[in-house]
Protein backbone atom coordinates (compact mmCIF):
# COMPACT_ATOMS: atom_id res chain seq x y z
CA UNK A 1 0.00 0.00 0.00
CA UNK A 2 2.79 2.29 0.97
CA UNK A 3 4.57 1.53 -2.24
CA UNK A 4 1.38 2.14 -4.22
CA UNK A 5 0.91 5.45 -2.49
CA UNK A 6 4.49 6.24 -3.14
CA UNK A 7 4.08 5.37 -6.79
CA UNK A 8 0.96 7.48 -7.08
CA UNK A 9 2.69 10.36 -5.37
CA UNK A 10 5.60 10.15 -7.85
CA UNK A 11 3.14 10.17 -10.76
CA UNK A 12 1.43 13.19 -9.32
CA UNK A 13 4.77 14.97 -8.88
CA UNK A 14 5.86 14.08 -12.37
CA UNK A 15 2.59 15.33 -13.88
CA UNK A 16 2.89 18.47 -11.77
CA UNK A 17 6.44 19.15 -12.91
CA UNK A 18 5.41 18.57 -16.54
CA UNK A 19 2.69 21.17 -16.13
CA UNK A 20 5.18 23.57 -14.53
CA UNK A 21 7.60 22.97 -17.40
CA UNK A 22 4.87 23.59 -19.98
CA UNK A 23 3.86 26.76 -18.15
CA UNK A 24 7.48 27.93 -18.04
CA UNK A 25 7.91 27.23 -21.74
CA UNK A 26 4.73 29.16 -22.56
CA UNK A 27 5.85 32.04 -20.35
CA UNK A 28 9.28 32.07 -21.99
CA UNK A 29 7.71 32.07 -25.47
CA UNK A 30 5.35 34.88 -24.48
CA UNK A 31 8.23 36.90 -23.02
CA UNK A 32 10.28 36.31 -26.18
CA UNK A 33 7.36 37.53 -28.30
CA UNK A 34 7.00 40.58 -26.07
CA UNK A 35 10.71 41.33 -26.28
CA UNK A 36 10.71 40.94 -30.08
CA UNK A 37 7.77 43.31 -30.35
CA UNK A 38 9.53 45.93 -28.24
CA UNK A 39 13.09 45.52 -29.43
CA UNK A 40 14.78 47.73 -31.98
CA UNK A 41 15.24 46.25 -35.42
CA UNK A 42 18.56 46.71 -37.21
CA UNK A 43 18.54 46.91 -40.99
CA UNK A 44 21.91 46.70 -42.69
CA UNK A 45 21.81 48.08 -46.21
CA UNK A 46 23.63 46.18 -48.86
CA UNK A 47 23.33 46.03 -52.57
CA UNK A 48 25.16 45.66 -55.80
CA UNK A 49 25.28 48.72 -57.99
CA UNK A 50 26.01 48.73 -61.69
CA UNK A 51 29.02 50.64 -62.98
CA UNK A 52 27.78 53.72 -64.82
CA UNK A 53 28.21 54.18 -68.56
CA UNK A 54 30.56 57.11 -68.88
CA UNK A 55 33.61 58.32 -70.72
CA UNK A 56 36.43 58.24 -68.14
CA UNK A 57 38.03 61.53 -67.23
CA UNK A 58 41.84 61.44 -67.56
CA UNK A 59 42.35 61.95 -63.84
CA UNK A 60 43.86 60.11 -60.91
CA UNK A 61 41.60 60.72 -57.96
CA UNK A 62 42.42 59.98 -54.35
CA UNK A 63 39.33 59.12 -52.37
CA UNK A 64 38.99 59.31 -48.62
CA UNK A 65 35.93 57.94 -46.83
CA UNK A 66 35.55 59.62 -43.41
CA UNK A 67 34.58 57.44 -40.45
CA UNK A 68 31.21 59.26 -40.26
CA UNK A 69 30.38 57.88 -43.71
CA UNK A 70 31.87 54.42 -43.14
CA UNK A 71 29.94 53.92 -39.89
CA UNK A 72 26.81 55.91 -40.66
CA UNK A 73 23.65 54.61 -38.99
CA UNK A 74 20.25 56.29 -39.02
CA UNK A 75 17.90 55.76 -36.09
CA UNK A 76 14.13 55.91 -36.67
CA UNK A 77 12.20 56.75 -33.51
CA UNK A 78 8.85 55.20 -32.69
CA UNK A 79 6.32 58.07 -32.51
CA UNK A 80 4.30 56.40 -29.77
CA UNK A 81 6.96 55.15 -27.38
CA UNK A 82 9.72 57.63 -28.25
CA UNK A 83 12.16 54.71 -28.34
CA UNK A 84 14.41 53.54 -31.17
CA UNK A 85 12.35 51.59 -33.70
CA UNK A 86 14.78 50.91 -36.54
CA UNK A 87 18.52 51.35 -36.89
CA UNK A 88 19.55 51.55 -40.52
CA UNK A 89 23.23 50.91 -41.08
CA UNK A 90 24.20 52.29 -44.46
CA UNK A 91 27.95 53.03 -44.22
CA UNK A 92 29.22 49.90 -45.91
CA UNK A 93 26.68 50.21 -48.71
CA UNK A 94 27.66 53.82 -49.43
CA UNK A 95 31.36 52.97 -49.61
CA UNK A 96 30.48 50.12 -51.96
CA UNK A 97 28.54 52.53 -54.17
CA UNK A 98 31.40 55.02 -54.48
CA UNK A 99 33.86 52.19 -55.07
CA UNK A 100 31.75 51.18 -58.08
CA UNK A 101 31.05 54.65 -59.46
CA UNK A 102 34.45 56.34 -59.15
CA UNK A 103 36.50 53.81 -61.19
CA UNK A 104 33.94 54.16 -63.99
CA UNK A 105 34.27 57.94 -63.98
CA UNK A 106 38.02 58.43 -63.49
CA UNK A 107 41.05 56.86 -65.13
CA UNK A 108 42.60 55.90 -61.78
CA UNK A 109 41.26 55.83 -58.24
CA UNK A 110 43.50 55.61 -55.18
CA UNK A 111 41.91 54.75 -51.83
CA UNK A 112 43.35 56.82 -49.01
CA UNK A 113 43.37 55.84 -45.33
CA UNK A 114 43.85 59.46 -44.31
CA UNK A 115 43.88 62.86 -45.99
CA UNK A 116 47.59 63.22 -45.18
CA UNK A 117 48.36 60.25 -47.42
CA UNK A 118 47.39 62.27 -50.52
CA UNK A 119 50.65 64.21 -50.53
CA UNK A 120 52.60 60.91 -50.61
CA UNK A 121 51.12 60.02 -54.00
CA UNK A 122 52.65 62.31 -56.60
CA UNK A 123 50.33 61.12 -59.37
CA UNK A 124 47.08 62.12 -57.61
CA UNK A 125 45.37 65.07 -59.33
CA UNK A 126 42.70 65.72 -56.73
CA UNK A 127 41.24 64.30 -53.52
CA UNK A 128 37.55 63.49 -53.29
CA UNK A 129 35.80 63.25 -49.90
CA UNK A 130 32.11 62.29 -49.83
CA UNK A 131 30.14 62.61 -46.61
CA UNK A 132 26.53 62.07 -45.64
CA UNK A 133 24.73 64.98 -43.99
CA UNK A 134 21.15 63.79 -43.71
CA UNK A 135 19.11 60.62 -43.98
CA UNK A 136 15.32 60.57 -43.88
CA UNK A 137 13.00 57.62 -43.93
CA UNK A 138 9.31 57.50 -44.86
CA UNK A 139 7.51 54.38 -43.69
CA UNK A 140 4.04 53.59 -45.10
CA UNK A 141 2.77 53.13 -41.53
CA UNK A 142 3.65 56.77 -40.80
CA UNK A 143 3.18 58.58 -44.12
CA UNK A 144 0.02 56.62 -45.07
CA UNK A 145 1.42 56.38 -48.61
CA UNK A 146 1.83 53.00 -50.26
CA UNK A 147 5.56 53.47 -50.67
CA UNK A 148 8.74 53.27 -48.62
CA UNK A 149 10.78 56.43 -49.15
CA UNK A 150 14.37 57.43 -48.44
CA UNK A 151 15.96 60.87 -48.82
CA UNK A 152 19.72 61.34 -48.66
CA UNK A 153 21.74 64.52 -48.49
CA UNK A 154 25.48 64.42 -49.14
CA UNK A 155 28.31 66.87 -48.99
CA UNK A 156 30.95 66.29 -51.62
CA UNK A 157 34.36 67.89 -51.46
CA UNK A 158 37.08 68.01 -54.07
CA UNK A 159 40.45 69.45 -53.11
CA UNK A 160 44.02 69.56 -54.35
CA UNK A 161 46.60 67.22 -52.80
CA UNK A 162 47.91 70.05 -50.63
CA UNK A 163 44.41 70.54 -49.23
CA UNK A 164 43.52 73.61 -51.31
CA UNK A 165 39.84 73.91 -52.11
CA UNK A 166 38.53 73.05 -55.59
CA UNK A 167 34.81 72.57 -54.96
CA UNK A 168 32.35 71.78 -52.20
CA UNK A 169 28.80 70.91 -53.19
CA UNK A 170 25.62 69.33 -51.85
CA UNK A 171 23.85 66.43 -53.53
CA UNK A 172 20.46 64.98 -52.70
CA UNK A 173 19.04 61.62 -53.64
CA UNK A 174 15.60 60.05 -53.38
CA UNK A 175 14.36 56.51 -53.63
CA UNK A 176 11.03 54.82 -53.18
CA UNK A 177 9.68 51.30 -53.43
CA UNK A 178 6.06 50.14 -53.42
CA UNK A 179 4.62 48.68 -50.23
CA UNK A 180 3.67 45.23 -51.51
CA UNK A 181 1.50 42.68 -49.71
CA UNK A 182 3.31 40.49 -47.19
CA UNK A 183 6.52 42.49 -47.68
CA UNK A 184 8.67 43.05 -44.61
CA UNK A 185 9.75 46.54 -43.54
CA UNK A 186 13.32 45.32 -43.92
CA UNK A 187 12.80 44.49 -47.61
CA UNK A 188 10.87 47.71 -48.30
CA UNK A 189 13.58 49.90 -46.74
CA UNK A 190 16.35 48.04 -48.57
CA UNK A 191 14.60 48.42 -51.94
CA UNK A 192 14.00 52.15 -51.40
CA UNK A 193 17.62 52.61 -50.29
CA UNK A 194 18.91 50.86 -53.41
CA UNK A 195 16.85 53.21 -55.59
CA UNK A 196 18.13 56.23 -53.62
CA UNK A 197 21.74 55.10 -53.92
CA UNK A 198 21.32 54.58 -57.67
CA UNK A 199 19.77 58.03 -57.88
CA UNK A 200 22.81 59.49 -56.16
CA UNK A 201 25.18 57.62 -58.44
CA UNK A 202 23.22 58.74 -61.52
CA UNK A 203 23.24 62.41 -60.49
CA UNK A 204 26.92 62.25 -59.57
CA UNK A 205 27.93 60.62 -62.84
CA UNK A 206 25.91 62.91 -65.07
CA UNK A 207 26.50 66.07 -63.09
CA UNK A 208 30.12 65.88 -61.93
CA UNK A 209 31.64 67.92 -64.75
CA UNK A 210 28.90 70.55 -64.41
CA UNK A 211 29.53 71.36 -60.75
CA UNK A 212 30.70 75.03 -60.91
CA UNK A 213 34.05 74.70 -59.10
CA UNK A 214 34.82 71.32 -60.64
CA UNK A 215 33.98 72.47 -64.15
CA UNK A 216 36.30 75.50 -63.86
CA UNK A 217 39.13 73.39 -62.50
CA UNK A 218 38.74 70.73 -65.21
CA UNK A 219 38.84 73.40 -67.95
CA UNK A 220 41.78 75.25 -66.39
CA UNK A 221 43.77 72.02 -66.40
CA UNK A 222 42.55 70.96 -69.87
CA UNK A 223 40.93 67.78 -68.63
CA UNK A 224 37.79 68.65 -70.60
CA UNK A 225 37.45 70.91 -73.66
CA UNK B 1 -18.82 6.64 -51.45
CA UNK B 2 -17.04 9.23 -49.33
CA UNK B 3 -15.06 10.29 -52.40
CA UNK B 4 -18.31 10.77 -54.37
CA UNK B 5 -19.79 12.96 -51.63
CA UNK B 6 -16.61 15.00 -51.54
CA UNK B 7 -16.80 15.58 -55.31
CA UNK B 8 -20.51 16.44 -55.09
CA UNK B 9 -19.65 19.18 -52.60
CA UNK B 10 -16.52 20.34 -54.38
CA UNK B 11 -17.87 20.59 -57.93
CA UNK B 12 -20.62 23.15 -57.27
CA UNK B 13 -18.19 25.12 -55.10
CA UNK B 14 -15.63 25.18 -57.91
CA UNK B 15 -18.35 26.09 -60.42
CA UNK B 16 -19.50 29.04 -58.30
CA UNK B 17 -15.89 30.04 -57.73
CA UNK B 18 -15.18 29.95 -61.46
CA UNK B 19 -18.23 32.10 -62.24
CA UNK B 20 -17.55 34.59 -59.49
CA UNK B 21 -13.83 34.86 -60.07
CA UNK B 22 -14.51 35.39 -63.76
CA UNK B 23 -16.35 38.67 -63.11
CA UNK B 24 -13.73 40.87 -64.71
CA UNK B 25 -14.20 43.26 -67.60
CA UNK B 26 -11.24 44.43 -69.63
CA UNK B 27 -11.26 47.28 -72.11
CA UNK B 28 -8.32 47.91 -74.44
CA UNK B 29 -7.84 51.03 -76.56
CA UNK B 30 -5.18 51.42 -79.19
CA UNK B 31 -3.93 54.61 -80.77
CA UNK B 32 -1.57 54.27 -83.70
CA UNK B 33 0.62 57.14 -84.86
CA UNK B 34 3.08 55.40 -87.12
CA UNK B 35 3.98 52.24 -89.00
CA UNK B 36 5.53 49.39 -87.02
CA UNK B 37 7.22 46.10 -87.72
CA UNK B 38 10.08 44.14 -86.24
CA UNK B 39 12.85 42.06 -87.77
CA UNK B 40 13.23 38.38 -86.84
CA UNK B 41 15.99 38.93 -84.33
CA UNK B 42 14.82 42.41 -83.35
CA UNK B 43 14.27 43.10 -79.68
CA UNK B 44 12.13 45.37 -77.58
CA UNK B 45 12.40 46.45 -73.97
CA UNK B 46 9.43 47.08 -71.66
CA UNK B 47 10.11 49.58 -68.89
CA UNK B 48 7.93 50.72 -65.99
CA UNK B 49 7.48 54.43 -65.33
CA UNK B 50 8.55 55.27 -61.78
CA UNK B 51 8.36 59.04 -61.73
CA UNK B 52 4.98 59.49 -60.05
CA UNK B 53 5.00 60.63 -56.42
CA UNK B 54 2.22 58.43 -55.07
CA UNK B 55 2.78 55.20 -56.92
CA UNK B 56 5.10 53.43 -59.26
CA UNK B 57 4.38 50.88 -61.92
CA UNK B 58 4.92 47.51 -60.28
CA UNK B 59 7.88 45.51 -61.49
CA UNK B 60 5.76 42.34 -61.38
CA UNK B 61 3.29 43.85 -63.89
CA UNK B 62 6.11 44.85 -66.21
CA UNK B 63 7.51 41.32 -66.00
CA UNK B 64 4.06 39.86 -66.67
CA UNK B 65 3.55 41.94 -69.85
CA UNK B 66 7.08 41.05 -71.00
CA UNK B 67 6.27 37.37 -70.49
CA UNK B 68 3.06 37.63 -72.56
CA UNK B 69 4.80 39.55 -75.37
CA UNK B 70 7.67 37.07 -75.42
CA UNK B 71 5.56 33.90 -75.34
CA UNK B 72 3.95 31.91 -78.12
CA UNK B 73 4.99 31.18 -81.69
CA UNK B 74 4.66 34.85 -82.58
CA UNK B 75 6.58 35.95 -79.47
CA UNK B 76 8.94 38.93 -79.67
CA UNK B 77 12.40 38.98 -78.04
CA UNK B 78 12.10 41.09 -74.91
CA UNK B 79 15.18 42.32 -73.06
CA UNK B 80 14.58 41.90 -69.31
CA UNK B 81 13.92 45.27 -67.67
CA UNK B 82 16.53 44.88 -64.90
CA UNK B 83 19.24 43.80 -67.35
CA UNK B 84 18.53 46.82 -69.56
CA UNK B 85 18.40 49.30 -66.65
CA UNK B 86 21.69 48.03 -65.22
CA UNK B 87 23.45 48.04 -68.57
CA UNK B 88 22.14 51.52 -69.43
CA UNK B 89 22.85 52.93 -65.95
CA UNK B 90 22.57 55.91 -65.26
CA UNK B 91 20.39 56.91 -68.24
CA UNK B 92 17.10 55.18 -67.39
CA UNK B 93 16.81 55.86 -63.65
CA UNK B 94 13.60 57.51 -62.34
CA UNK B 95 15.19 60.97 -62.37
CA UNK B 96 17.20 60.63 -65.58
CA UNK B 97 14.98 58.54 -67.85
CA UNK B 98 13.73 60.25 -71.01
CA UNK B 99 10.16 61.44 -70.51
CA UNK B 100 9.58 62.55 -74.09
CA UNK B 101 11.04 61.58 -77.43
CA UNK B 102 12.92 64.89 -77.53
CA UNK B 103 14.82 63.62 -74.47
CA UNK B 104 15.39 60.32 -76.25
CA UNK B 105 17.00 62.22 -79.16
CA UNK B 106 19.31 63.96 -76.67
CA UNK B 107 20.14 60.60 -75.10
CA UNK B 108 20.96 59.06 -78.47
CA UNK B 109 23.43 61.87 -79.12
CA UNK B 110 25.54 60.53 -76.23
CA UNK B 111 27.98 58.01 -77.72
CA UNK B 112 28.12 55.54 -74.83
CA UNK B 113 24.32 55.39 -74.53
CA UNK B 114 23.69 54.99 -78.26
CA UNK B 115 26.38 52.32 -78.60
CA UNK B 116 24.91 50.30 -75.71
CA UNK B 117 21.37 50.46 -77.15
CA UNK B 118 22.69 49.37 -80.54
CA UNK B 119 24.58 46.54 -78.83
CA UNK B 120 21.30 45.29 -77.36
CA UNK B 121 19.61 45.43 -80.76
CA UNK B 122 16.55 47.09 -79.26
CA UNK B 123 14.13 48.46 -81.88
CA UNK B 124 11.32 49.64 -79.62
CA UNK B 125 11.04 50.95 -76.08
CA UNK B 126 7.67 50.40 -74.41
CA UNK B 127 6.90 52.56 -71.39
CA UNK B 128 4.30 51.13 -69.03
CA UNK B 129 2.56 53.44 -66.60
CA UNK B 130 -0.30 52.66 -64.25
CA UNK B 131 -1.48 50.94 -61.15
CA UNK B 132 -4.17 48.76 -59.65
CA UNK B 133 -6.44 50.48 -57.16
CA UNK B 134 -8.75 48.84 -54.65
CA UNK B 135 -12.09 50.43 -53.86
CA UNK B 136 -15.62 49.72 -52.63
CA UNK B 137 -14.43 47.51 -49.80
CA UNK B 138 -17.34 46.23 -47.74
CA UNK B 139 -18.20 43.57 -45.18
CA UNK B 140 -16.20 42.09 -42.39
CA UNK B 141 -14.77 38.75 -41.39
CA UNK B 142 -14.02 37.80 -37.83
CA UNK B 143 -11.91 34.86 -36.84
CA UNK B 144 -11.61 33.23 -33.44
CA UNK B 145 -9.47 30.50 -31.98
CA UNK B 146 -10.09 28.50 -28.82
CA UNK B 147 -9.08 25.27 -27.14
CA UNK B 148 -11.59 23.32 -29.24
CA UNK B 149 -10.42 24.79 -32.55
CA UNK B 150 -10.95 27.93 -34.56
CA UNK B 151 -12.80 29.39 -37.47
CA UNK B 152 -13.90 32.46 -39.35
CA UNK B 153 -17.32 33.89 -40.12
CA UNK B 154 -18.38 36.77 -42.28
CA UNK B 155 -18.28 38.15 -45.79
CA UNK B 156 -15.97 40.60 -47.51
CA UNK B 157 -16.03 42.14 -50.95
CA UNK B 158 -13.94 44.69 -52.84
CA UNK B 159 -13.37 46.02 -56.33
CA UNK B 160 -10.02 46.18 -58.10
CA UNK B 161 -9.43 48.57 -60.97
CA UNK B 162 -6.27 48.18 -63.05
CA UNK B 163 -5.43 51.05 -65.40
CA UNK B 164 -2.27 50.87 -67.43
CA UNK B 165 -0.98 52.64 -70.50
CA UNK B 166 1.80 51.55 -72.80
CA UNK B 167 3.56 54.12 -74.96
CA UNK B 168 5.68 52.74 -77.77
CA UNK B 169 8.82 54.54 -78.96
CA UNK B 170 10.50 53.60 -82.20
CA UNK B 171 14.28 53.74 -81.83
CA UNK B 172 14.83 54.08 -85.59
CA UNK B 173 12.67 57.16 -86.05
CA UNK B 174 13.09 58.29 -82.40
CA UNK B 175 9.38 59.03 -82.30
CA UNK B 176 6.21 57.77 -80.64
CA UNK B 177 4.45 55.22 -82.84
CA UNK B 178 1.40 54.67 -80.68
CA UNK B 179 -0.09 53.87 -77.34
CA UNK B 180 -2.28 51.15 -75.90
CA UNK B 181 -4.33 51.58 -72.77
CA UNK B 182 -6.13 48.97 -70.75
CA UNK B 183 -8.75 49.31 -68.06
CA UNK B 184 -9.74 46.14 -66.23
CA UNK B 185 -12.00 45.95 -63.24
CA UNK B 186 -13.58 43.21 -61.26
CA UNK B 187 -15.30 42.40 -58.01
CA UNK B 188 -13.74 39.95 -55.55
CA UNK B 189 -15.61 38.12 -52.80
CA UNK B 190 -14.47 36.41 -49.64
CA UNK B 191 -17.21 34.44 -47.86
CA UNK B 192 -16.04 32.80 -44.65
CA UNK B 193 -17.90 29.93 -43.07
CA UNK B 194 -15.34 28.37 -40.76
CA UNK B 195 -12.79 28.63 -43.59
CA UNK B 196 -12.46 31.80 -45.72
CA UNK B 197 -13.03 31.06 -49.43
CA UNK B 198 -11.30 33.69 -51.56
CA UNK B 199 -13.03 34.28 -54.91
CA UNK B 200 -10.56 36.70 -56.38
CA UNK B 201 -11.15 38.56 -59.63
CA UNK B 202 -7.93 38.29 -61.64
CA UNK B 203 -7.99 41.94 -62.64
CA UNK B 204 -4.29 42.64 -63.01
CA UNK B 205 -3.66 39.29 -64.71
CA UNK B 206 -6.38 40.06 -67.27
CA UNK B 207 -5.02 43.57 -67.82
CA UNK B 208 -1.58 42.04 -68.32
CA UNK B 209 -2.61 39.41 -70.85
CA UNK B 210 -4.89 41.84 -72.73
CA UNK B 211 -2.22 44.52 -72.95
CA UNK B 212 0.57 42.05 -73.72
CA UNK B 213 -1.27 40.40 -76.64
CA UNK B 214 -2.35 43.74 -78.10
CA UNK B 215 1.20 45.07 -77.78
CA UNK B 216 2.58 42.04 -79.60
CA UNK B 217 0.20 42.59 -82.54
CA UNK B 218 0.86 46.32 -82.54
CA UNK B 219 4.63 46.00 -82.77
CA UNK B 220 4.45 43.30 -85.42
CA UNK B 221 2.18 45.60 -87.39
CA UNK B 222 -0.56 42.96 -87.61
CA UNK B 223 -3.42 45.42 -87.09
Amino acid sequence: MASRLGYGSTMYQSSNSAKTLRFQALLAAWLCLLCTACSVSTITLSGEYPAPLARKLPLTIGVYYPDELRNYAYVEIDDNSGKDQYIIQSGESQVQLFNTVLPALFQNVVLLDSLDQASQHSNIDAVFVPNIEEFQLGLPSKTKLKVYEIWLKYNMRLSKTNGDYIADWVMTAYGKSPDESFQSVDAGVKDAATVAMRDLAASFTLGFTSVPGVSDWLRENNYIP
Amino acid sequence: MKECIRYLVLLPALFVAAILSGCTTTEIDEFRQGETGISGDGKIVILGRRQNNNYETEGSFVQCVARVVGSGKDGINVVPEREFLDAMFPFFEPRTAPMRTSHLRELMSIDVAREKIEEFGVEYIVWLDGLTERSEQAGSISCAIGPGGGGCFGFGTWQDDARFEAEIWDLNTLDVVGSISTDANGQSYMPALVVPIPLIARVEANACSGLGNQLKQFIKGDN
